[in-house]
């Protein structure tokens, strides 16, 4: 649709509709269309809604989706929000679907943003080779190396343009965000955090990768995307940002199955990152829960206790 | 004729009366040598407005030397008892100030007190010196506990919430938690069905915290070692849980649905003293566990 009718129908609205008050966006054209959003599903969930969302992201030059869950009380108000990071071979359908976080959510008045877990569509070679590597294995980095640079820019995304879009578009309170997910998505939520202190008002995470740079997974996304200079790791390990974070003093909650595959093949190493939060002390909960996987069964088994923590501080 | 004495009043125990933020628990002597009928309770609430104190309230007939008597929170009361026999009420008895601002009040019950445990003149600190006290040559009351360096607290007997806060220092090896009142006294907190308790222990490569009911435990890690817990119990939701007071930080909560009412306990597993506060109004955050 170009500007001139689209204007004009926005001029319409204004004269027809006297008590609503439209702001125009005086910028270009071109701004205003990558900040469009389309509704891609509604779906009335314990009285607010569950959406899903499409726009053109200017960070990953691509159409993005992402689920956000509206409580009941964002009619009335601005709430605080929660980013949720998935992991390895998720979508946006995964976490909305399957952990069965909506009521929780809707009791403490708390927005759910679940993002997809990359770009997708950008017709990169080898992007779809591996489950662990490419589509749907963002790592939550900006990548360096030349295939993925241009589109590989999850870290940015997820830091900056999600949340200016988010803000823009949807009653939510710009000054009270924290940040959760799981697996690769938990090591997202750390890494998120630690970078960016004072940011996110609280974090947690469910069998997350902690310390990336010694185990396969991490080893295999980093030199993928960030080349092979390991200095160029450090700044995406949670394990290692520790030891140099410096900032308003953090509450993680981690949950991790006992029985999780992942764990048993050295992917997940959370002891390394309770040793380094004890060293550095900073305070962690970090609870091995028995006979419990890597599934989604694990993460709805918790969801309510994670939320439940983030809105000890979203709502204080 | 028959001229029948009016009774005298009884004496309140102010030392063994509880308090939490809905009610209070009153305990008394008879005041007499012959017998009483019952006794009534007369209460009301201290105004800043007013110098004399009403009586608003009176609760009759009750046949024993205590009563539970449900309060309004945030609020201060006088409470009197007043003996009753066949010849009508006698004079009131000097009253008890009783606070329903500061949170649950109970002390430690002394006679549950492990033989090697000391406790401290105002009754809320226990010690545990070096050496282990050797039991033979002691007559242990029945009520004492004689193995685990324990001792109970006496929480008002009334659901609802409470909460208390414990002291202790970086390397203070302890069990607190709660307990029936019927626990095994020879048992150890938290190794058996009728006590829970956060225990923690160092090894020599760290510091180990346990949640221990029926001697099974989760594995919980902590990064920060807690000088303060904070404990709260509600009945209506089955939950003991316990914080970092110092960090408002959640770190263990129990689902269980007490069958009676529970007592706080606390242990020492080797030599140290642990502190116990009370008439808290419990924090904000507890909510959110």
């Amino acid at each position: 649709m170009s500007a001139a009718p689209f204007l004009t129908a926005v001029a319409r609205v204004i004269t027809r509709h006297k008590l609503y008050t439209i702001r125009l966006h005086t910028s270009s054209y071109t701004a205003v269309k990558a900040m469009a959003l389309t509704l891609v599903s509604s779906n009335k969930c314990f009285d607010g809604f569950q959406k899903v969302f499409e726009h053109d992201s200017t960070e990953l030059k691509c159409k993005m989706r992402f689920g956000i869950y509206l409580p009941p009380k964002a009619e009335g108000g601005k709430c605080p929000v929660l980013y949720w990071l998935s992991g390895l071979t998720c979508t946006e359908q995964n976490f909305i679907t399957k952990a069965g976080s909506q009521q929780e959510a809707a009791e403490h008045g708390i927005i759910i943003v679940s993002p997809d877990t990359s770009p997708r569509g950008c017709n990169i070679e080898g992007e779809d080779e591996s489950w662990d590597f490419g589509t749907g294995a963002g790592f939550y980095v900006n990548a360096t190396e030349d295939q993925w640079k241009v589109n590989y820019r999850m870290y940015s995304y997820i830091t900056e343009e999600l949340p200016h879009l988010i803000n823009s578009n949807f009653p939510a309170d710009s000054e009270r965000m924290s940040i959760s997910g799981h697996s690769m998505g938990g090591h997202g939520a750390l890494i998120c955090a630690l970078k960016n202190p004072g940011k996110y008002k609280s974090v947690s995470a469910f069998a997350p990768i902690c310390n990336p740079m010694q185990c396969p997974w991490g080893q295999k996304a980093f030199s993928g995307y960030l080349g092979s200079d390991k200095s160029k790791w450090e700044s995406y390990d949670a394990t290692v940002l520790v030891s140099a974070y410096s900032g308003p003093q953090l509450d993680i909650l981690i949950d991790q199955g006992r029985d999780d595959q992942f764990l048993a093949a050295g992917q997940l190493l959370p002891d390394n990152f309770i040793a380094a939060c004890t060293e550095k002390k900073i305070p962690v909960v970090f609870r091995l829960q028995q006979g419990y996987d890597h599934s989604y069964y694990f993460v709805c088994s918790f969801i309510s206790n994670h939320i439940k923590h983030h809105a000890k501080y979203l709502n204080a | 004729a028959c001229f029948s004495l009016l009774p005298s009043p009884p004496v309140i125990k102010k030392k063994v009366c509880r308090s939490c933020p809905n009610a209070a628990l009153i305990r008394w002597e008879s005041g007499n040598t012959n017998p009483v009928d019952s006794y009534t309770v007369e209460l009301g609430e201290i105004s800043r407005e007013r110098s004399e104190t009403a009586v608003t309230e009176s609760i009759v007939g009750i046949p024993t030397y205590e009563s539970i008597i449900q309060l309004l929170s945030g609020r201060s009361y006088l409470i009197y008892v007043r003996a009753v026999n066949i010849g009508g009420p006698s004079e009131r008895s000097d009253p008890v100030i009783i606070y329903t601002t500061g949170g649950t009040l109970f002390h430690l019950n002394e006679e549950t007190a492990h033989p090697s445990l000391a406790i401290s003149e105002d009754g809320f600190t226990m010690f545990y010196g070096d050496e282990y006290t050797e039991l033979n040559d002691i007559t242990l009351s029945d009520n004492a506990f004689s193995r685990c360096v324990a001792i109970m607290g006496e929480l008002i007997p009334i659901r609802g919430k409470h909460y208390w806060e414990v002291e202790v220092e970086e390397h203070t090896e302890y069990r607190i938690g709660v307990a029936y009142e019927d626990t095994q006294r020879n048992g150890y907190l938290g190794a058996n069905n009728t006590s829970w308790c956060m225990r923690h222990v160092m090894t020599p490569s760290r510091h180990k915290y346990e949640f221990l009911h029926n001697g099974s435990t989760p594995d919980i890690r902590i990064t920060m070692h807690p000088k303060r817990i904070g404990v709260s119990l509600d009945y209506e939701t089955g939950k003991l849980a316990f914080f970092n007071t110092d960090l408002s930080q959640h770190i263990y909560t129990y689902k269980c649905h007490f069958l009676h009412y529970v007592h706080p306990c606390f242990a020492l597993e080797k030599p140290g003293a642990l502190t116990v506060h009370n008439g808290i109004e419990a924090p904000e955050y507890i909510t959110f566990s």
